[in-house]
């Protein structure tokens, strides 16, 4: 937004220069991303490879400061990724905390929760808000999140007893009763 | 047999729509006035066939026939026949299919205008118009075919358009999916069709700037002949922005009208530019300046309609709006790499022809004060646009991923809204060519000291926070700036012409519509930022479980819990859950209020109504979170006391009036040159001016 009335002149090569490697920058920068996106997350029927969610200290899970998801071969396993800052996240958080303790005593299901880009403060504020007591810790480096190759949080991933993903559901439950139906596949 | 039809006239269309842009540019070229306007004809004949094609998708909606793939997943028999019409644009390819309608209706509106004064134009906004059609209508007949239908083939049912093999036979699903219930609102039902039509018409001025640049010429034409269309535009966008504000807050639960989604950022980035237009276009036709700059604008809105919508439809960025994962990517990309380099390099090859006539005179001339709300608006979007774009570039060079979320927004934009505030209070004060600081100081001291006696006044009766307070000056700022000057004008008339003062007043306005059109507008706005100060600031919320008759508190008032039902609609396919609570003021019995959350069956998901007692001081806003079933009959709120949030939608009502009134096509002083030049000549002025 120069403002001149100097002899018409074009744009200077250096701006113009800045202007296409900005442009080229962008267009890659998005087509890269784009390209991964087409991947799209880990599909349902490819075998989970193992990892390791460390734990924020008062959700610890029998005495362990962190899980890994072969600690629960044999039980289907809800992982729900969630953030402090994700509103979609808060109609679902009283959800997967009721769904829990309805299947905590039988001991045959499993929920982890994996809080993805956020800050310890609030994300415990978050956790207490919604009285969560299911194990959950960040996702440190969100290799976890990148694994499942998540497009964004609410997701929830629900892998059998054998370590398989079976369902992946993107964005937030509206009931219970939802979550219990894509949990009830898996039991006998 | 329908379904092939619809198929067929959007092939159609499709071939159509390329054969003008072809003629057009060929009949340039050869100076073919034959061909450009067969190729004027072939862009008319758009709308008809997508008309059509549109017609018989709706009637295949409305006919529940679920072998097409499309009608399964947005409709069901339960739904009724106005949200079956709706549905069209409920889904990816209906939607698709939407858009390319209403930018037919556009290209084809704008070929019907009068071209004698500037048929140079013409086979260069058919080229521009025509490539765009093309890509959204390959986009559908290619990848996102709303006409598809489910066949049976050994067993098994796939989705295709034409039978797969001799042996398969159409299939029909019993029921469709039905329409996500969240967008069977009202507010979602007219908020996609206004979003569109901004983004879409916002392709005529791009049109006529790309057509001013491939011709070379650069003079004011084509500002003046897009002015009312991006008028247009803008209200469709700004409204459609509002009424996805008001479906936010009334449908998604979390108290809030805007939540920095990276959809809503993609809508609000055209927005801003387009803001930023409208007012430096201004200066271009009072002073011959920044006529580089208006062509950025104009450019940069279009882009960033395109650059939005590829980013929230290709799944690159990810959103509580963002549509499932879909092929269309690698061929939106290329349209948005051809729309961006083209322009570009237009641009740079023009950049001489678009020197300014004058030169900038004074800071605080009113050209400047406007240079200064450019600078702003480009400033919130460079934030807006780093925020967007941050995280893909943080995952690529680190492998992290990283979000921003709203308070980064927040603290980046609020001092930059608070700098708009204070320069619509202003800058209408401010004279063209030449002002001082005592000119605009004895223009707006008097509003200033009112002001603060507005604000020393709610220090002591409504609150201490600081900025709430300067937000609140600087309203009332604009109210009173902006009063003074209707007030002003109204009785230098009164004295001149010896009318009363409303006569005065209303002929005033009527004389110059835009001028107090963008008052109107200013007003608006400034009533906006009450409310959004209030919820912002002030916003409090509570969540309990409650047994029958045990109380919540939360800012003065008291929340009972009574009782709680729960019961089906076969006809409607919905259950009903509704609770009922008594509502107290400081002791006072206010009424009832009755939250529920309506379970869809067919779409297997619920929608949560909340109940909510809406005053000029603060809306009270109670969801029905959980419930025990009726034997333990207890019962999850979550309440919000929203403060002031009313004059966000007060101020959006008298919004759209304001922009309809300065956008009316009727008598507009900026035309009379024109219109002189025009009658002089013994021809009309178009009717599109």
């Amino acid at each position: 937004m120069t403002e001149t009335t100097t002899p018409k002149r074009g744009v200077p090569l250096w701006a113009q220069i800045t202007i296409w490697v900005f442009l080229a920058g962008l267009l890659v920068l998005v087509g890269v991303t784009l390209g991964k996106r087409q991947q799209g997350t880990v599909q349902p029927g490819d075998a989970i490879p193992d990892f390791t969610l460390p734990l924020f200290s008062g959700y610890e899970y029998e005495g362990k400061s962190e899980v890994k998801l072969s600690d629960f071969r044999g039980r289907v396993v809800v992982l729900n990724f969630w953030a402090s800052w994700c509103k979609p996240c808060e109609q679902e958080a009283a959800e997967l905390e009721e769904a829990w303790l309805f299947y905590e005593p039988s001991g045959e299901v499993m929920f982890l929760g994996a809080d993805y880009v956020d800050t310890e403060p609030e994300a415990r504020s978050y956790l207490k808000k919604f009285s969560i007591t299911y194990p959950n810790g960040p996702d440190m480096g969100t290799k976890i999140s990148q694994m499942f190759r998540i497009r964004g949080v609410p997701e929830t991933y629900f892998i059998d007893q054998n370590g398989a993903l079976y369902y992946v559901k993107v964005g937030p439950f509206t009931s219970v009763n939802e979550i219990k139906t894509l949990v009830e596949q898996k039991l006998p | 047999m329908i379904a092939e039809f619809g198929f067929g006239v959007l092939v159609v269309s499709f071939i159509v729509t390329m054969y003008s842009g072809i003629a057009a540019v060929y009949g340039a070229m050869n100076k073919s006035a034959a061909l450009v306007e067969s190729a004027r004809r072939a862009q008319l004949l758009t709308f008809p066939l997508l008309t059509l094609s549109s017609l018989v998708l709706i009637y295949l909606l409305v006919n529940n026939r679920f072998d097409v793939a499309f009608a399964y997943e947005v409709t069901s028999r339960s739904m009724p026949t106005y949200l079956k019409v709706t549905a069209w644009w409920g889904g990816q390819a209906g939607s698709l299919l939407f858009w390319s309608w209403l930018l037919a209706v556009f290209t084809s509106a704008v070929t019907l205008r009068k071209w004698d004064r500037d048929i140079e134009f013409l086979p260069w906004v058919i080229l521009v118009s025509s490539i765009t059609l093309t890509f959204f209508l390959g986009m559908i007949v290619f990848f996102e075919n709303p006409f598809t239908r489910f066949w049976l083939v050994n067993g098994s049912v796939a989705p295709s358009m034409f039978a797969p093999s001799a042996a398969a036979t159409v299939f029909t699903p019993a029921d469709g999916q039905g329409l996500n219930p969240l967008l069977r609102h009202p507010g979602m039902v007219i908020h996609p069709p206004m979003l569109y039509l901004g983004f879409v018409a916002y392709v005529i001025p791009f049109a006529f700037a790309i057509a001013a640049l491939a011709t070379g010429r650069t003079d004011d034409r084509w500002t003046r002949i897009t002015r009312r269309w991006s008028l247009w535009a803008w209200l469709f966008l700004s409204f459609g922005l509002v009424l996805g504000g008001r479906w936010a807050y009334d449908v998604l639960g979390w108290g809030g009208y805007w939540g920095w989604d990276p959809v809503e950022i993609a809508a609000f980035m055209p927005w801003l530019t387009g803001t930023a237009f409208l007012h430096s276009v201004m200066i271009q036709e009072k002073r011959g300046m920044l006529k580089q700059w208006n062509m950025i604008l104009i450019i940069l809105t279009y882009a960033l309609v395109i650059f939005g919508t590829f980013l929230t439809r290709s799944g690159v960025l990810s959103s509580v709006h963002a549509f499932a994962n879909s092929p269309i990517g690698p061929f939106f990309m290329g349209f948005v790499t051809l729309t961006l380099v083209s322009s570009v390099a237009l641009l740079i090859w023009r950049w001489p022809l678009l020197q300014s006539e004058t030169e900038m005179k004074s800071m605080l001339s009113r050209e400047a004060l406007f240079l200064l709300n450019n600078l702003l608006f480009m400033s919130i979007l460079v934030v807006c646009f780093w925020g967007v774009i941050y995280p893909l570039i943080s995952e690529l060079a680190t492998g992290q991923k990283v979000t921003v979320g709203p308070p980064y927004y927040e603290r980046a934009t609020g001092p930059l809204f608070a700098g708009l505030l204070f320069l619509m209070a202003v800058a209408p004060l401010s004279a063209w060519g030449h002002s001082t600081l005592q000119t605009l100081g004895r223009a707006i001291w008097k509003s200033s000291a009112a002001a603060a006696v507005v604000t020393v006044f709610l220090t002591i009766t409504y609150t201490q926070n600081i900025y709430a307070l300067v937000g609140f000056f600087l309203v009332a700022l604009v109210l009173f700036a902006t009063g003074h000057e209707f007030w002003r004008g109204a009785t230098a008339r009164q004295k001149a012409q010896g009318e009363n003062f409303f006569t005065a007043l209303a002929n005033l306005m009527g004389r110059n519509r835009r001028r107090y059109g963008g008052y109107i507008i200013h007003i608006s706005m400034a009533l906006m930022a009450i409310g959004i100060l209030g919820i912002e600031i002030f916003q409090k919320e509570t969540q309990g479980t409650l047994a029958a008759g045990e109380e919540l508190n939360i800012a003065g008032y008291t929340i009972q819990y009574r009782e709680l039902a729960s019961w089906n609609s076969p006809g409607e396919g919905v259950n009903y859950t509704r609770a009922v609570v008594d509502v107290y003021e400081n002791g006072v019995y206010l009424g009832q209020l009755a939250p529920r959350v309506d379970y869809y069956y067919d779409a297997q998901q619920n929608m949560t109504i909340p109940g909510q007692r809406s005053t000029l001081r603060d809306d009270l806003y109670i969801l029905l979170v959980d419930w025990q079933p009726v034997s333990s009959i207890s019962a999850t709120f979550k309440i919000y006391v929203n403060p002031l949030v009313n004059w966000l939608w007060i101020g959006s009502i008298l919004f759209l009036f304001g922009v309809i009134f300065a956008a009316w096509p009727d008598k507009d002083p900026a035309d009379e040159p024109v219109r002189h030049r025009a009658v002089r000549d013994n021809r009309q002025a178009s009717a599109a001016d």
